[in-house]
């Protein structure tokens, strides 16, 4: 039998339906084996990979918090991110507007410096910063966790976001602004800021996620647990052999996963194009 | 008394000199209007006078002060952006007293204003909505009114009429000149489109390349233009010249002195085509039929392509040999670098 | 210059604080936070672990003895660590690149217009990039252990014996690197998405209405239009290939036998786990040239691709 032209659509389609389906199952089952496994107990974590808990432990959610400061290595995890991003965003969008509209001795040579500061890894810079933060009497505080997005290459990709974000905008309203009276700081909060709120937006979710994200420099800075930071603690539940605690580890993660999923299926569209914005710079 | 005086401004960007010493002085109350073409540096004198581009050499006065390093919001003048520049994030109400605000005035006192302003331009009904809830003649009259509000001792327009489609740039041309008349207000006018600086200017400037070509009110302009550029420049269509060697026997034998010229100038309005006994001739190679009338393109013995105002509707047509004549006091006459060699220049009435 | 005019008005002096000297000096004022830090916590420290690297560090007398390029002949030519280290990072790049790229395209083909299925998709493949890497390594290494693991008891169903995943040394590679794809291929396909949807609809119903087939107009038209596209996303991943550390940190802490050992945890492990400053400084210098010669290799080719 002949399909016709709508019915050969339809199965084309199903077909590719299907195919993406099967390729997205190792992107969604880790979620949802991880998520499942948060209410199981430790046996059976390792029987069959059902995702239907036999027996629903709801107990590890309470044990996370007994067996290490969870709800301070949370709250660490917050406030931190939430100072970095303001801090970021601050002084991403100074920086980002002079260089973007101010004439001023040097700004060129600048532009290539910051530009030059992408291409070196944190990696690099560590070990110096090491030894600069134990001067500074900053070991085993927050302050490297702080201070090192804000002014690393993650800061200076926000700075050159936000400059290329305000070179499009139209000159005229500044201008404008300027015949008005107001000063080079009011018319960058005044006038550029408000106009910006995509750039500010994308800045915002891809430097929170980032310092919340953060691993290699809580390892390397933090000693006590109750600094910790999230990604740390998750990587911190074993029992006294140093075996890993699953059920609680997984619990833990779950708890540190959720919510930045919800938000993310909430604001896919906006988090996904902030993220798009931030990659075109390169 | 001089609202406004330049002395010898320069602009230079890095190496290049755009502006070269412009020297003008602007009347308490004239309506002056730098044309030329794109990139003449009109746009850019007027945002050196705004004080939005710094000044390179040379003094800036506005009402009796140096203003060269005064910042652009203390001299006194207000500018009406091409883009109209209205935040966007603003109601029309806050974009017209947001530079009162900035200044600090008081709330009452701003409201008063922005209404009166409001009122000027009949913009009472559109106080309160976003300026993307606005059409372009709208804008335009917002931008306006943000201009008014804070009674500037100088207005600047920055070709403000360029983004408005044909008809509604004929009403607001109009809108503006009748605005001056009720403001009398100093006013500087950029444009590259010559009709609208001879409509609405008091006096024109006319710039190319940085250096004021002449300056004079739009007759004055017109009937005695200084030099070949502004010729052309102003009239529409532009100014028919060729090389005199063609003409200059006939224009002897006709009492014209023609030593020293080198090219003569024609207006198309002011050539007309005669049955015999005109002055030069030539055959018709293209008509182009405007409603009124047509315009001709005329091919000249030896003296290139013409163009010709003919009124009426039975013109000549493509091919017709034709002779054309003028008044000789409509002549245009200059010498090898251009410049206009007008016997006695009688002044004209503005 | 025509200095008469002044001279004969009235002129007030200009005075110091001109409006250029303020707006150089407010530029400097908007830039100055940024680049006051970026000269301590990133200049600074660049400098600093150049002379690091030219250096002995004793921790115990906490002093600094200039060796010359002794670190960098160790790592280079004694040690044969670094070479098996440089190793193991060039077959992670040569594996991650490649399958990362490819997926990403692919994912991109099949999400970049809009319809019905595309966001539930476009969202699941991205969700790992959200998601922390230490999360995505310590479920995917639970999903990869030898008998219990899910992977493994999936396979079983259908007849596969699956290895111990991330106890042996090739497969431990090849897993690390799947795993990697998976979290961050997301992020590739919306570039590829991007610039797919920057790609005029004109080009392809041209190539469609000259009968050019669905594989065709990929080969003809779209592929040499994502060629910058494509430039670009290959160097941000392969340089982010080479910075690879949490992943394999979590996942097998570099082994087993040292199979995962890659040059970015070796630096780690030099510096805050052995103590030899001046070696991981050393090693750091050589990724910072790995990463500006890959850097530089773009910038070449994108001028050559534009000229």
């Amino acid at each position: 039998m002949e399909l016709t032209i709508r019915q050969a659509a339809i199965v084309k389609k199903l077909c590719w339906t299907l195919a993406l389906s099967v390729v997205a199952v190792p992107f969604l089952f880790p979620f949802l084996w991880m998520i499942s496994s948060a209410f199981k107990n430790a046996n059976e974590i390792f029987g069959q990979p059902n995702l239907i808990p036999d027996v629903w432990r709801w107990r590890n959610f309470v044990e996370v918090f007994e067996y290490q400061p969870f709800a301070r290595q949370y709250f660490n995890s917050i406030y931190i991110a939430v100072l970095v991003t303001g801090l970021t965003l601050i002084l991403s969008s100074l920086a980002g507007y002079a260089l973007a509209r101010m004439r001023f001795a040097g700004a060129g040579l600048l532009m290539l410096f910051l530009l030059s500061a992408l291409m070196v890894p944190e990696e690099v810079t560590i070990v110096p910063n090491f030894f600069l933060m134990k001067w500074l009497g900053a070991m085993d505080t927050h302050i490297p966790l702080v201070l090192l997005p804000v002014f690393g290459p993650h800061g200076v990709m926000a700075t050159f976001l936000m400059r290329q974000y305000f070179v499009s905008l139209p000159k005229e309203l500044e201008e404008a602004g300027k015949m008005d009276g107001l000063s080079r700081l009011g018319i960058w909060w005044k006038i550029a800021l408000p106009m910006s709120r995509p750039a500010l937006a994308a800045v915002a979710i891809i430097t929170f996620l980032f310092s919340w994200n953060l691993f290699l420099e809580p390892l390397v800075f933090l000693s006590s647990i109750e600094n910790f930071t999230l990604p740390l603690a998750l990587s911190n539940f074993t029992d006294p052999y140093g075996s890993p605690l699953w059920h609680l580890q997984l619990a833990a993660t779950s708890l540190a996963v959720v919510p930045i999923l919800i938000v993310y299926l909430i604001a896919q569209r906006q988090i996904i194009e902030s993220f798009a914005m931030s990659g075109v710079k390169g | 008394m001089s609202s406004l005086k330049l002395r010898n401004m320069t602009k230079t960007f890095g190496k290049t000199k755009v502006i070269h010493g412009i020297d003008l002085d602007v009347l308490e109350g004239e309506f002056v209007v730098f044309v030329g073409p794109s990139g003449c540096g009109k746009s850019t004198l007027l945002r050196m006078i705004a004080g939005l581009e710094d000044i390179s050499g040379g003094e800036l006065w506005i009402g009796g002060r140096q203003v060269n390093e005064v910042q652009a919001a203390r001299r006194g003048v207000a500018m009406v952006f091409q883009s109209y520049a209205l935040y966007p994030h603003l109601t029309v109400r806050q974009n017209m007293g947001f530079g009162l605000k900035v200044r600090k005035e008081k709330p009452d006192s701003i409201a008063r204003k922005v209404d009166e302003a409001a009122m000027t331009l009949q913009l009472e009904k559109l106080l309160d909505r976003y300026p993307r809830e606005l059409s372009g003649g709208q804008r335009q009259r917002v931008a306006i009114g943000r201009a008014i509000v804070g009674d500037p001792k100088v207005f600047l327009f920055d070709e403000p009429l360029s983004n408005l489609d044909a008809e509604l740039r004929v009403h607001m041309r109009a809108e503006i000149a009748s605005l001056h008349r009720r403001l009398e207000n100093t006013m500087i006018y950029v444009t590259h489109d010559q009709i609208e600086a001879m409509t609405l200017a008091d006096r024109i400037v006319v710039l190319r390349d940085g250096r004021i070509e002449q300056v004079g009110n739009p007759k004055e302009l017109y009937a005695h233009p200084d030099n070949i550029f502004v010729a052309q420049f102003i009239g529409s269509p532009k100014m028919n010249i060729c090389s005199a060697d063609a003409l200059a026997p006939e224009l002897t034998r006709a009492g014209i002195p023609m030593e020293g010229v080198e090219q003569i100038g024609l207006r198309p309005e002011h050539l007309r085509i005669v049955p015999d006994g005109g002055l030069i001739n030539g055959q018709v190679a293209l008509s182009e039929y405007t409603g009124g009338g047509s315009l001709l393109h005329v091919e000249m013995e030896g003296a290139g392509r013409f163009l010709v105002l003919s009124e009426g509707q039975e013109g000549p047509q493509p091919g017709d040999e034709v002779q054309l004549d003028f008044d000789t006091a409509n002549l245009h006459r200059f010498d090898a670098e251009g410049r206009s060699l007008q016997a006695a220049r009688e002044p004209v009435p503005a | 210059m025509t200095g008469h005019i002044r001279t004969g008005t009235t002129a007030t002096r200009a005075p110091w604080l001109t409006l250029r000297r303020r707006e150089m000096f407010e530029g400097w004022l908007f830039v100055s936070p940024t680049v006051i830090g970026f000269l301590i916590f990133f200049l600074g420290p660049l400098i600093a672990v150049i002379i690091y690297s030219l250096s002995e560090w004793n921790l115990l007398s906490q002093q600094m003895t200039y060796i010359g390029t002794a670190n960098y002949r160790d790592a280079l030519i004694q040690n044969p660590d670094f070479w098996h280290v440089i190793r193991n990072s060039v077959i992670f790049a040569a594996g991650l690149v490649p399958l990362n790229m490819t997926l990403a395209l692919a994912l991109a083909l099949a999400l970049c217009r809009p319809g019905r299925g595309v966001v539930f998709f476009r969202t699941a493949f991205f969700a790992p990039v959200v998601t922390s890497a230490v999360a995505w390594a310590i479920v995917w290494k639970f999903l990869l252990q030898g008998e219990a693991g899910a992977v493994n008891q999936m396979l079983a169903v259908i007849g596969i014996d699956g290895p111990n995943w991330l106890r042996e040394p090739d497969w431990a590679m090849a897993a690390v690197i799947v795993t990697r794809v998976l979290k961050m291929v997301g992020l590739n396909m919306i570039l590829y998405i991007a610039a797919l949807q920057s790609i005029p609809r004109d080009y392809e119903d041209a190539a469609r209405l000259e009968g050019a087939g669905n594989w065709q107009i990929f080969r003809m038209v779209t592929w040499p239009l994502l060629a910058p596209s494509t430039l670009i996303i290959m160097v941000i991943t392969t340089i982010g290939s080479f910075k690879v550390f949490d992943h394999i940190y979590l996942m097998t802490g570099g082994g087993p036998e040292n199979g995962t050992l890659v040059l970015a945890f070796y630096i780690y492990e030099q510096a805050f786990e052995f103590f030899n400053v001046g070696y991981a400084s050393a090693l750091a210098m050589i990724m910072f040239a790995i990463v500006l010669v890959l850097a530089l290799v773009q910038i070449m080719l994108r001028q050559k691709g534009s000229a």
